[in-house]
């Protein structure tokens, strides 16, 4: 068993100083920095694994979605697991890089960079291929997507820079239309999926980069106000990965745990409530290295 | 003889130990049965406010807690999840603002703090499970109200609020209310006190003025009435005391003119007495005389008998002198004239007088039982007078030798003047008639002595006493004022 005394700090900041913040937000920091040394060995006690979960989604609806599974996962593994998120895609990426997580669920583009902090893929989400799509108003002015006939200037909401689906695939898709949306269109980060796809549904953009599971998530009168207009090609799906430093048993029960929810009523319920279609299954490091390249 | 004891007495003596001689009165009681009542009924009015507004003021705590706790779980939830700190410092740091809070955190599943208004805490581990939530009362000396609140994503758990709330302003405001309860227990006994003391004025002002009239009564004015000026039970009381008082009066006014009758006839009856007597007294030596004179105009008379016949008109008429003398004295007898002086001397005085009496003899010896302090007032001739008929009369009741003791003792502010013989005493069935007008059971005597004492003694404002038993001797005594 791996006791958390085995990790430096209690969280890592150390990708902060990158990113525009709050003066007070790095006192505190520092404050926490230094607090959590002198009570290391209280921190040593605690046995909870911590599941980080990538920003997808407001942290309430993501804690929804994902406390069912932590708490079946627990039960299974005997220890308690903590469902946490962060605020954004590169706060998340900054504890990833300081392996303050145990497990982590992200996009396969972040897992692709995770794999150099020593996390490996357990398992992925299962049938549903992994596509970003392009969203718009039912009655807004985009009609189709074509080059020609798209006018300059038009808004686009993208959850973050490093969402892979909704931005990095849907760029690449655009880009492959002759679509650029640097130089033609306004691009405007909203921080999550469903806070992109509210700015389409109360006219803030004209277009939304996104995946399917924010879309289905969505409420029934949001998602008949709009449509899909482009879904890109498939992606390997949204993997879930462990810190290797992890006992095999346990990683072995995990993914055995993740593979088997479907065979039970109440890992159906689980898999219902993450928005999924079939639950998870078996993945490689070897699917994803494309995504890397 | 015992005296016997009413137990309800015995009880209302026992009370009154232990209750003061100033609550005894009807107005002290009433003052204090009236200022008693409000203070217990305004003690048990306000020691239900001060645990009523108790209640409310705690009630209000718990509610403003719970509230404050409510908000603190759903603004820091987001916070909580993503393990933003500035924003739950943010949290913490506008909870701490609030009133009574004395310290808030935010902790998570793991039990790590992740924001606290008290320096030091983020990053400790406190523990995941919430300890109780505290009620009222407090343990003691507690000034915190701990509330421990879940942070919950539906059923499952992700952290917890932890705030304490202080209860200084809370138990101030006890203080402040239990302050003004007893202010007002203080108003209530004065305003209390004041009003029982106006209304046993209203009630004890008739029961004074009938304690007054009920003295003068006592004093003897059977005029005296009392006012009845109201309708309530003191007028009924006045108006019966009016009434008895009337009666009183008539009954004394018959009583009077009754005694005024019967002195009249008493009087009356003493005069014919007194006529019987002298005419008794002086029948039978003038009957004496004019047969003696008779006797002097029979020329045949001897020479002997001459002389035993003018013997007798001597006699007799000497007789019949003193008879007239005795009883002048008796009636017109002087008011005495008091004066201070030593009562002694006067009795050695009327020793020396009777050591000349031809009846004083050798055989009877004088015991003087003097106490120093002597002086009062009497009138010397008179109490001469006395003390001369009562030793003489002492004397004259013993017929060999004896003893006569003479004793002067002070009994606070009254001499008490003693003469015992061991004479012959007075046989029980004249003791009650020695002392009236012409009794005498001596030869010669007028029975006019021990009248003129008790006249004189009456006088002096006292009386004879007399104790006697035939055979063995006899005590006489009175007692005069002290002289200041």
């Amino acid at each position: 068993m791996i006791t958390m005394s085995a990790r430096p700090h209690l969280y890592s900041f150390n990708g902060l100083a990158n990113h525009s913040i709050k003066l007070k937000a790095w006192l505190l920091a520092w404050l926490f920095i230094a607090m959590s040394g002198a009570s290391q060995a209280d921190q040593s006690q605690s046995n909870h694994l911590r599941f980080g979960v990538l920003p997808l989604q407001s942290p309430t609806k993501l804690a929804g979605m994902f406390l069912p599974l932590t708490d079946y996962l627990a039960r299974v593994l005997g220890r308690p697991i903590q469902f946490v998120t962060s605020t954004n895609f590169s706060r998340y990426m900054d504890r990833v890089t300081s392996r303050d997580y145990d497990l982590i669920y992200l996009n396969p583009l972040l897992y692709s960079r995770s794999r150099e902090h020593g996390y490996r893929v357990i398992a992925k989400v299962a049938s549903e291929p992994f596509t970003g799509i392009l969203v718009v108003h039912r009655d807004g002015p985009i009609k189709e997507l074509s080059a020609d006939t798209l006018p300059n200037g038009l808004r686009i909401g993208l959850p973050d820079p490093d969402a892979y689906a909704a931005t990095v695939m849907t760029r690449q898709y655009l880009e492959d239309l002759g679509i650029y949306i640097d130089e033609q269109m306004q691009v405007e980060y909203f921080g999550s999926q469903d806070s992109a796809l509210l700015a389409l549904h109360s006219g803030l953009v004209d277009i939304t980069g996104t995946w399917r599971p924010s879309l289905r998530s969505m409420p029934e009168q949001i998602q008949k106000d709009l449509r899909i207009i482009a879904e890109t090609p498939p992606q390997p799906q949204m993997p879930i990965a462990v810190r290797d430093d992890l006992p095999e048993d346990e990683i072995e029960r995990l993914r055995q745990a993740l593979i088997d929810l479907p065979k039970t009523q109440e890992g159906q319920a689980i898999i219902e409530g993450l928005g999924f279609k079939k639950g998870f299954t078996f993945a490689t490091d070897a699917e994803y290295l494309e995504v890397s390249k | 003889m015992t005296e016997a004891h009413n137990p309800s007495d015995t009880k209302q003596r026992r009370r009154s130990i232990w209750i003061p001689r100033m609550f005894h009165t009807l107005r002290a009681r009433l003052i204090v049965s009236v200022a008693l009542v409000h203070v217990v009924l305004m003690g048990l009015f306000t020691w239900e406010a001060v645990e009523r507004q108790s209640q409310e003021l705690h009630q209000e705590l718990i509610n403003q807690g719970h509230s404050l706790a409510s908000l603190m779980v759903v603004a820091s939830t987001n916070s909580l999840l993503s393990e933003d700190l500035a924003s739950l410092d943010e949290v913490t740091r506008r909870v701490s603002d609030q009133a009574d809070v004395v310290y808030g955190e935010i902790v998570d599943v793991r039990g790590y703090v992740l924001a606290s208004t008290r320096a030091g805490r983020v990053g400790q581990a406190v523990g995941s499970a919430i300890e109780h939530n505290d009620n009222f009362p407090l343990a003691a000396g507690d000034r915190v109200f701990d509330l421990r609140e879940d942070v919950r994503i539906g059923d499952s758990r992700v952290g917890f609020v932890a705030l304490g709330l202080g209860t200084e302003n809370l138990e101030r405001a006890l203080a402040a209310t239990k302050a003004k309860g007893i202010q007002y227990i203080i108003i209530a006994l004065i305003i209390g006190s004041i009003a029982a003391w106006l209304l046993s004025l209203a009630v004890t002002r008739n029961l004074n003025e009938l304690t007054l009239a009920a003295g003068r009564i006592g004093g003897g004015d059977l005029n005296v009435r009392v006012g009845v000026t109201s309708y309530d039970e003191t007028s009924t009381l006045a108006k019966a005391f009016n009434l008895m008082a009337a009666s009183l009066q008539r009954s004394s006014r018959e009583i009077q003119l009754e005694h005024r009758k019967r002195t009249e006839a008493e009087r009356l009856a003493c005069v014919g007495e007194m006529a019987a007597s002298i005419a008794h007294e002086i029948r039978n030596p003038l009957a004496a005389l004019i047969n003696a004179v008779k006797l002097l105009g029979h020329t045949k008379l001897e020479a002997d008998d001459r002389d035993a016949v003018t013997d007798i008109v001597n006699t007799e008429s000497q007789r019949l002198q003193r008879i007239l003398n005795d009883f002048l004295t008796f009636a017109r007898l002087p008011a005495p004239s008091m004066l201070k002086g030593d009562l002694i001397e006067t009795i050695e005085q009327t020793i020396e007088l009777i050591r000349h009496d031809p009846l004083y003899d050798e055989r009877i010896t004088i015991n003087r039982l003097y106490d120093d302090r002597s002086h009062c007032l009497f009138d010397p001739d008179q109490i001469r007078q006395v003390m001369l008929n009562l030793m003489l009369n002492a004397v004259q009741s013993i017929t060999d030798k004896g003893q006569l003791i003479l004793r002067v003792t002070r009994y606070g502010q009254r001499l008490n003047i003693s003469i015992v013989d061991n004479g012959c005493g007075i046989p029980e069935e004249a003791v009650s008639e020695v002392s009236k007008p012409f009794f005498t059971t001596r030869k010669g005597g007028t029975g006019l002595g021990l009248s003129v004492v008790q006249r004189i003694l009456a006088q002096h404002g006292t009386a004879l006493s007399i104790t006697t038993r035939e055979g063995s001797g006899t005590e006489v005594s009175f007692e005069l004022r002290v002289a200041n």
